[in-house]
């Protein structure tokens, strides 16, 4: 049965692969498509540059994977040893989560000056979030009876985490890895852009500039595979060392705030942002950094409140945030639907998802950065390529979330609509859609910042237009006023999304999965 | 007999006008007063949910008790806690998947900060019918296999008061009768101060010197039955006419303490 399933998969790649070639050859010269023949040509004429370029990225991709898992089980170890700390751990994760890595990496790489830093620091950036929410749910994903089972013994925090949450977790951090690591190809890719001397970041921004399509599909097929491999290498680990299948973490639980009433939810905000500013003033005095290029707090609320030219800094930032609007949000809808019904689609026809799951999940590991040249090459620099690419962005994770969550319908409840001889119809209204909505919020609320990211990389690489170009713009003319707003505004709007799903999602699961927001 | 410098001496139990109030209101249990002898066997029977289960772990020192007290050995349960000085079996058997029955039976000696004593264990695992399963990770055992693992491991560290909530639940009928007539062999051995929660009033008279019966939620005291047979207990003494009389007066007063809504149901 495996090796008929690997012989299948064998032929199905196989397929993909004649298809390609001939896609590639029917728009030959169209500057759209490079078939696998021209890219094995371009990599056979080039193989030491590309060689030498992956070497660096994946080095400086290692060092931040490293840097921001330890930084991550730091916080979540931390986070659970003194509860107190968690509501402003994991915020602040959030925020860093949000931040719009097209304006930090060059505000990193002013910091940094020439050198790898910004790429490694934009690699860890990347990481951080994506093993912290699933260590902060696994450390917490034991059966109350172990806790009780060494307490039974007097023994405290520091013994539970040691026997018993360290263990727990593993599978969370294994799904946290494997996530993370395709992250930090594109972090660490993303910071490239910056202005590095090498590296597939480097060499992918070079094709797009001189539409070089071979280059610009080698570069994104090695950035895939590469990604691919990262997922399903640690996915492989993840079976050898687990007893049980990595666990499916897609965003951090919905905040259950709401029962401690408005004037908590308020003081916990209030904290946050204020810890927020506090840290950033901190970090720029205690580096000693010219407030030139090192924008503090009170310069950015300078520049975009008080300032005499502040009205027309925050009409530029208005009309570059409406025109990332259009393409932003029917992009991410429609990768939330097209991702949701895909799932649905896929559970009434079971075939069609024993092949399309693991493309579907291998896909989903590969980076933006690139995946985005290719869209923009193949449908334009204007709003259908942007649109597509945020919806891409938000339909694999969607669709993933989604097929994983109506596979969660108990199967007792399942019996039960069986002894009724219910139809397929009444079980996926019932029983699959209610127990995918969990999923699909998670999804939703884990796909706003995703495409914000997506949106302002197509509008820095190819577009030239909305709040992704303003904040190249600024880079290049050295005005880090609006840089450094265009961080705050972005990122503020961006969770704003996130708690506005947050608000729909508490609403919704307290009628189907009331049992979520008691976690 | 020699001193065992591993044991620790079985303590009394008391429990003084003890009541629980879960955090949304429900009353579990309301002015409960129990004292139990050290180094005897005492059975909690009793309808579902009536309480039995938090009245153990309160007595565990798992809940803080809503009003009253409990005292073991005269000191509050945290100071028990603090010496390892007692084991808990619970109704769901809490193995760690990741380590094997030894390994989780192992760990019980870690925590009580006891050295791991290969003889004993083995002695054990072979006492619940685990052995040739000691290297076996607990997704390859049924059931019953866990919950015997989860006895072996409250037992390990000899504690000098050992609670068991509901151990034979999963337990097969065979296995069943076969630790009925060993563990209180080993219990008095040891002189160790065991209460046991279980729904059966065989098994309550079968392992235990005394059966306290509860009422319906919230949970008080409607019979207080001393067993006064001779030990051991094989299996065939169930149908001696003194088993026979200590079960009824039990069920009775089951019966008593479970009148009410039941009743009005089956009137229906």
């Amino acid at each position: 049965m495996t090796g008929q399933r690997r012989g299948a998969g064998l032929l199905g790649i196989a397929a993909m692969m004649v298809l390609w070639e001939g896609v590639g050859r029917a728009f030959e010269g169209a500057f759209l498509i490079a078939g696998p023949s021209d890219i094995l040509v371009y990599l056979g004429a080039n193989l030491g540059l590309m060689v030498r370029a992956l070497g660096e990225t994946l080095g400086n991709a290692a060092l931040g994977f490293v840097a921001g898992n330890l930084a991550a089980i730091a916080l979540a170890v931390l986070a659970q040893l003194w509860p107190p700390s968690r509501s402003s751990v994991s915020g602040l994760a959030l925020i860093v989560f949000c931040l719009p890595l097209v304006a930090t990496g060059p505000i990193l790489r002013i910091l940094y000056g020439p050198g790898p830093g910004p790429q490694i620091t934009l690699a860890a950036l990347a990481v951080y979030y994506t093993t912290l929410v699933p260590l902060l749910v696994g450390l917490r994903a034991a059966p109350a009876s172990w806790f009780d089972l060494v307490r039974s013994y007097g023994r405290g925090p520091l013994t539970e985490l040691v026997h018993v949450r360290a263990w727990a977790t593993l599978p969370y951090l294994f799904a946290g890895l494997q996530i993370a690591a395709p992250a930090a190809f594109l972090g660490a890719m993303v910071g490239e852009f910056t202005g590095a001397e090498r590296g597939m970041g480097v060499l992918t921004i070079r094709a797009i500039r001189a539409l070089d399509v071979d280059a610009t599909w080698t570069i994104a097929t090695i950035a895939a595979l590469v990604s691919i491999l990262a997922y399903s290498g640690l996915g492989a680990i993840a079976r050898r060392v687990l007893l049980e299948k990595p666990a499916v973490i897609l965003s951090a639980p919905v905040s259950t705030g709401r029962r401690r009433g408005p004037w908590h939810a308020a003081a916990r905000l209030a904290l946050l942002l204020g810890l927020t500013i506090g840290l950033w003033w901190a970090a720029l005095e205690l580096a000693d950094l010219p407030s030139f290029f090192a924008k503090r707090p009170d310069d950015v609320w300078r520049a975009f409140v008080t300032a005499p030219d502040a009205s027309a800094t925050r009409a530029t930032m208005a009309s570059a945030l409406a025109g990332t609007a259009l393409f932003v949000v029917p992009g991410y809808l429609a990768g939330l639907a097209l991702g949701a019904a895909l799932a649905i689609l896929f559970l009434l026809v079971p075939a069609a998802a024993a092949v399309g799951m693991p493309v579907a999940v291998a896909l989903r590991s590969v980076p933006i950065v690139t995946t985005a040249p290719l869209l923009v090459l193949a449908l334009g620099r204007g709003a259908t390529g942007t649109i597509t690419l945020v919806a891409v962005m938000v339909f694999f994770p969607t669709f993933v979330a989604c097929l994983h969550g109506l596979r969660q319908a108990p199967g007792q409840i399942l019996d039960v609509f069986d002894t009724y001889a219910a139809g397929r119809l009444a079980r996926l209204v019932h029983v699959h859609v209610p127990a995918m909505l969990p999923a699909f919020f998670a999804a939703a609320r884990m796909a706003v910042p995703a495409s914000i990211l997506a949106v302002t990389v197509v509008e820095w690489l190819a577009t030239g237009r909305g709040v992704g170009a303003l904040m190249a713009l600024s880079a290049s003319l050295s005005d880090y006023d609006m840089l450094w707003g265009a961080v705050v505004v972005v990122s503020g709007l961006s969770i704003l999304g996130y708690a506005a799903i947050s608000a729909v999602e508490r609403r919704i699961l307290s009628v189907y999965a009331a049992e979520q927001l008691g976690a | 007999m020699a001193a065992d410098p591993d044991r620790t001496d079985p303590p009394s139990v008391v429990c003084d006008d003890l009541s629980k109030r879960f955090a949304e209101g429900t009353d579990v249990l309301r002015g409960v007063d129990l004292t139990l002898a050290a180094g005897r066997t005492t059975a909690f029977v009793g309808p579902s949910g009536c309480g039995k289960s938090t009245l153990l772990r309160l007595i565990a020192g798992l809940e803080t008790p809503s009003g009253g007290r409990v005292e073991i050995g005269g000191a509050p349960p945290s100071e028990t806690l603090k010496r390892a000085g007692l084991a808990m079996a619970f109704q769901d058997p809490s193995l760690l998947p990741w380590r094997t029955v030894r390994g989780n039976i192992e760990l019980a000696l870690k925590l009580a900060r006891k050295p791991a004593d290969r003889t004993a264990i083995d002695d054990l695992i072979a006492l619940v019918g685990l052995g040739g399963f000691d290297e076996v990770r607990p997704a390859a055992l049924s059931g019953g296999m866990r919950q015997r693992a989860a006895i072996a491991r409250a037992m390990v560290t000899r504690p000098g008061l050992l609670l068991l909530d509901e151990p034979f639940g999963a337990v097969d009928e065979l296995t069943r009768r076969q630790l009925a007539e060993d563990l209180p062999r080993l219990w008095e051995a040891r002189a160790t101060t065991t209460i046991l929660v279980t729904h059966s009033v065989q098994e309550a008279v079968m392992l235990s010197d005394r059966v306290i019966v509860f009422s319906s939620r919230p949970a008080r005291i409607v019979g207080d039955v001393a067993i006064d047979l001779d030990r051991p207990r094989p299996a065939s003494r169930v149908s001696d006419p003194d088993f026979v009389a200590l079960a009824t007066q039990v069920s009775e007063a089951l019966a008593r303490g479970m009148a009410g809504p039941q009743d009005r149901l089956a009137a229906q």
